[in-house]
């Protein structure tokens, strides 16, 4: 049997602590393997072990075998040879990885230039065929900071697999990606085997694996949980964790109870508003009650943020009103951040910063502690830095911070898009709770329309 | 790939271990600067000012430590004088550059618009007369008079803090971080205090290093031009000038100033080395 890849107890080390490992698969030609677990649980390191670019830190020890070649002993120039003629990878984040300031085509046709050492006018032809493939048309020309997400993808795995590698290493493929183009990237990945293709796929997310099939394994803390059939570990998942990871992909919450809905606090009347000279929307109406969850959903790019600044006050709207109910005090509109760490002073000690707060709205610091423990932060996380704890963490941390000034309504503005799936869930989960309290409003923008079904009491789609 | 990085940055700290000897080095020498500018010639009870017509250009002994010069004056006690001289001018320039310099800045960052506009043309306007025209000029008007100096080398100093200031605290104040503050009803002082200040400083305080080392060496360059002070006050660049004929008889007494010089902005620069990282 002729396998592509075949890993042979590879585990991971940093000096003498074990990061991930051990770990044991072989993929044949035509076979697909999903790498799943959440941040940090060590999945990149099997993409790196593999492709020889772990970092000069960390050591790697067991077999690894590619093409029936034993790879792992060999030195990195030759393990170099290997990328792009018979491994690609399609990096995370696909628009920080083509070179900024070359033309997509450009970029394609060095690889198919130089990676597949092709002639010049062949691989002029080979980029336009695969131009087309990819529904390209038109992107030739454009640098890469003008590409869309998707493109920016596309162009990536125009490059990446120009020199026909029979392998490809795909590492979160859909991160940061909204809900169409996320199924776009995953057909073209489910492509790879089809066409005999082996894909190694990486992913933190229970639809990808569930859309790629094949073979997984389930990492936590680079531990190995799980191993086996896709299918047969979703559909009955023998590990705890993975079942709880199964839980928090959002098509599969419990749709959540209806909150106590109080009277208007905000109301929104044709509101329009421009950005440069675009129109972003217009028309837009909306009726705030107090207590209740209004999810706001649309592709990413449509406005949604600046639909939310314009309501909570910090952008002008072209037309049209946001009349505040009276009731409302001046700071009784919050709004959380889709960076957490971008939301706080990034040198100053989060202790400091919710001080600030109660101070200035002469709440009692033990109230503070209070909610702090509601949302299980520990209070010796406030002596840290805002990128000393976890994006999770940091979040809740901030949510407590809106709730210092006791606000009416809180504009989320896809405040967990860069958590893991658990995390994600967990926070959502916290910040209904104390919505529900304190009869609270919230807005939650989010690109993911499970999330805006399960969680919200409505859900307004733009667009 | 975030794994990784956050992975290797526990491993192995990228701290600017090899950075620090130098560092503390050079914080050792501002400190020995810091006490001779501050103690003066009193530290060797020797007046700097005393001639001596019988014993000129002699080699270091007991009662001179570091020679005598042309006039028989001692070389040490002359040294220090000038440490102080120099010292303080640095020390007092950098803060009446600084302070203005970062206060008009943050204002500037702040209100945008026409306070903006105004005052970066103030600043360009600086920028466009050369430093050392704007030290003759007043040195011209008062020849010879530490004020004049001062005031030219603090005039032409400000622009770089303002500048810096402006343009981080820009960069600073638009983060949605500032934005998150505002709504959460922090007034300007506390934006100032936790958004713009903790950005600043470190930058501020190298730029208010070479701009002291920058003072120094103005000083004694101008001294040695015959702009600056004037003899007899015992300056290092006024040394170097009445020393320089001398350079053959006795060439280690005209490398005195000269080292004092490059010690001083060598531990100037060397103090700030690490901080620039941050």
């Amino acid at each position: 049997m002729k396998y592509s890849i075949e890993v042979t107890a590879l585990t991971v080390f940093a000096g003498a602590t074990r990061l991930m490992g051990p770990v044991s698969f072989q993929l044949q030609p035509g076979g697909t393997l999903v790498v799943m677990g959440e941040t940090g649980a060590g999945k990149s390191l099997i993409a790196q072990a593999i492709l020889g670019t772990l970092p000069s830190a960390l050591r790697a020890e067991g077999e690894i075998k590619v093409n029936d070649r034993r790879v792992d002993q060999l030195p990195h120039v030759e393990r170099a040879k290997l990328w792009g003629s018979e491994i690609a990878t399609l990096p995370q984040e696909p628009w920080r990885a083509l070179a900024p300031l070359m033309r997509s085509f450009a970029q394609v046709k060095e690889a198919h230039r130089f990676v597949a050492k092709r002639q010049a006018h062949e691989a002029t032809q080979a980029t336009k065929k695969a131009f087309e493939a990819l529904s390209l048309k038109g992107a030739e020309k454009r640098l890469p900071g003008a590409l869309s997400g998707g493109m920016a993808q596309r162009v990536a795995f125009a490059a990446a697999t120009a020199a026909n590698a029979p392998i490809l290493l795909a590492d979160e493929p859909t991160k940061g990606l909204d809900a169409e183009r996320h199924s776009k990237v995953i057909d073209l990945l489910a492509e790879v085997p089809q066409g005999g293709g082996t894909l190694l796929a990486i992913t933190h997310e229970v639809s990808v694996a569930r859309r790629l099939g094949g073979n997984m394994l389930v990492l936590r803390d680079g531990e190995l949980l799980e191993q086996g059939q896709t299918s047969s570990i979703l559909d009955a998942p023998s590990d705890r964790y993975t079942q709880s990871l199964l839980n928090a992909d959002p098509q599969n919450w419990p749709v959540s109870a209806p909150s106590h809905i109080g009277k208007m606090i905000l109301d929104v009347k044709n509101l329009s508003v421009t950005r440069g000279n675009k129109r972003i929307f217009e028309g837009f109406n909306l009726e705030l009650h107090a207590g209740e969850k209004v999810a706001l959903t649309g592709p990413s790019g449509i406005g949604k943020t600046t639909l939310l600044d314009a309501m909570a006050g910090l952008l002008k709207p072209e037309s049209g009103a946001v009349a505040r109910d009276g009731s409302l005090a001046k700071h009784s509109i919050q709004k959380l951040y889709q960076d957490p760490p971008a939301a706080f002073p990034n040198r100053v000690r989060l202790a400091h910063v919710l001080q600030d707060v109660a101070r200035r709205h002469k709440t009692e610091w033990s109230e503070v502690l209070q909610t702090l423990e509601q949302l299980a932060i520990h209070p010796s996380l406030l002596e840290r830095r805002p990128d000393e704890v976890s994006g999770g963490e940091l979040q809740r941390i901030s949510i407590a911070r809106a709730l210092t000034v006791r606000p009416k309504i809180i504009f989320a503005d896809e405040p967990t898009s860069r958590l893991d799936p658990i995390t994600q869930r967990e926070t959502l989960a916290m910040l209904a709770r104390v919505a529900d309290e304190n009869q609270i409003a919230i807005v939650l923008v989010t690109h993911d329309k499970n999330i805006a079904q399960k969680w919200a009491d409505r859900a307004v789609s733009l667009m | 790939m975030e794994r990784a990085n956050t992975l290797s940055a526990t491993i192995m700290p990228p701290s600017p271990a090899k950075r620090r000897p130098a560092q503390m080095l050079g914080y050792a020498m501002m400190a020995g600067l810091a006490i001779a500018a501050l103690g003066g010639p009193a530290l060797i009870g020797a007046d700097p000012a005393k001639q001596s017509l019988l014993a000129t250009l002699q080699s270091p002994s007991i009662a001179h430590p570091l020679g005598t010069d042309h006039l028989g004056r001692d070389m040490a006690a002359r040294l220090l004088s000038g440490a102080q001289l120099s010292l303080s001018l640095a020390f007092l320039s950098v803060i009446t550059a600084g302070l203005p310099g970062a206060i008009l800045g943050v204002l500037a960052a702040w209100f945008g618009g026409w306070t903006d506009r105004i005052l970066g043309a103030f600043a360009d306007a600086v920028l466009a007369l050369p430093g050392l025209l704007l030290v003759l000029m007043l040195a011209a008007i008062s020849p010879g008079s530490w004020w004049a100096l001062y005031a030219g080398i603090s005039l032409t100093l400000w622009v770089e803090y303002f500048r810096y200031t402006r343009q981080r605290a820009r960069i600073s104040l638009a983060e949605p971080s500032v934005e998150a503050s505002r709504m959460l009803g922090l007034g300007p002082w506390l934006l100032v205090r936790r958004h713009v200040i903790p950005e600043i400083g470190p930058g501020l305080l190298t730029i208010a290093a070479f701009g002291a080392a920058t003072a120094v060496t103005s000083v004694a360059a101008l001294g040695f031009v015959s702009v600056g002070i004037r003899p007899p006050t015992a300056e290092w660049g006024v040394m170097m000038t009445e020393l320089l004929p001398y350079w053959r008889e006795a060439p280690f007494l005209i490398l005195q100033p000269v080292a004092c010089l490059v010690i001083t902005v060598l531990a100037l620069h060397l103090s700030v080395g690490g901080l620039r990282r941050l």
